[in-house]
């Protein structure tokens, strides 16, 4: 799991936009659309985002509906010092 | 012979073109994100770029070699010198896949 999170988050092209979805989940659970609003990013691009964190066990939703909100899967939990660690360095 | 020479030429200079594509994607997330994960990355493409760039010089530009390359090498070195660039292409082109996403 942390190998897989450093890949995904700090590896990769868009994974310092999910560290940025990842520090608003961290607040409270949000939607799809509020995440975009909030990051200033297009919707398909945030459902982008939440499919690849949810495909590698970092995040899941609440439902298949339109508004489902996002949260971390107990695995990521457990490893939420190490986000939070990432989290921190980026601005 | 000279078929084998140009698929090997060609392969380096996609290898170049990968690995400066992982480099500035590992590059930003160096600057964004500090550590010991970010800066590996970073140095793998930086280090291989160095190497498959000077292949590629050696192959094509330098004077001497680029001679030597294309008229004393037997053939038999070429074909295996030609596998070892385009499976390496093949795999870069694979982690780009994965990286750009």
């Amino acid at each position: 799991m942390e190998a897989r999170l450093w890949y995904v988050l700090t590896g990769t092209r868009g994974g310092v936009n999910r560290i940025r979805l990842l520090r608003l989940l961290d607040e409270r659970p949000r939607n799809a659309n509020q995440l975009a609003d909030e990051l200033d990013l297009h919707y398909e691009t945030v459902q982008h985002h939440l499919g690849v964190l949810v495909d590698n066990d970092v995040l899941r939703s609440s439902g298949d509906d339109y508004g489902a909100v996002y949260l971390p899967t107990p695995q990521a939990e457990a490893h939420w010092d190490l986000i939070e660690e990432i989290i921190e360095q980026v601005d | 012979m000279s078929v084998w020479i140009d698929v090997a030429r060609l392969a380096t200079v996609v290898n170049v073109l990968l690995l400066a594509s992982l480099g500035y994607v590992w590059g930003r997330n160096y600057l964004a994100v500090r550590s010991k994960h970010t800066l590996g990355l970073l140095l793998f493409s930086t280090f291989l770029l160095a190497e498959n760039a000077l292949t590629l010089y050696y192959y094509v530009v330098d004077p001497d070699l680029s001679f030597w390359y294309s008229t004393q090498m037997p053939t038999v070195v070429w074909r295996v010198t030609m596998l070892l660039h385009v499976l390496q292409a093949v795999g870069l082109g694979f982690l780009a896949w994965v990286t750009w996403d």
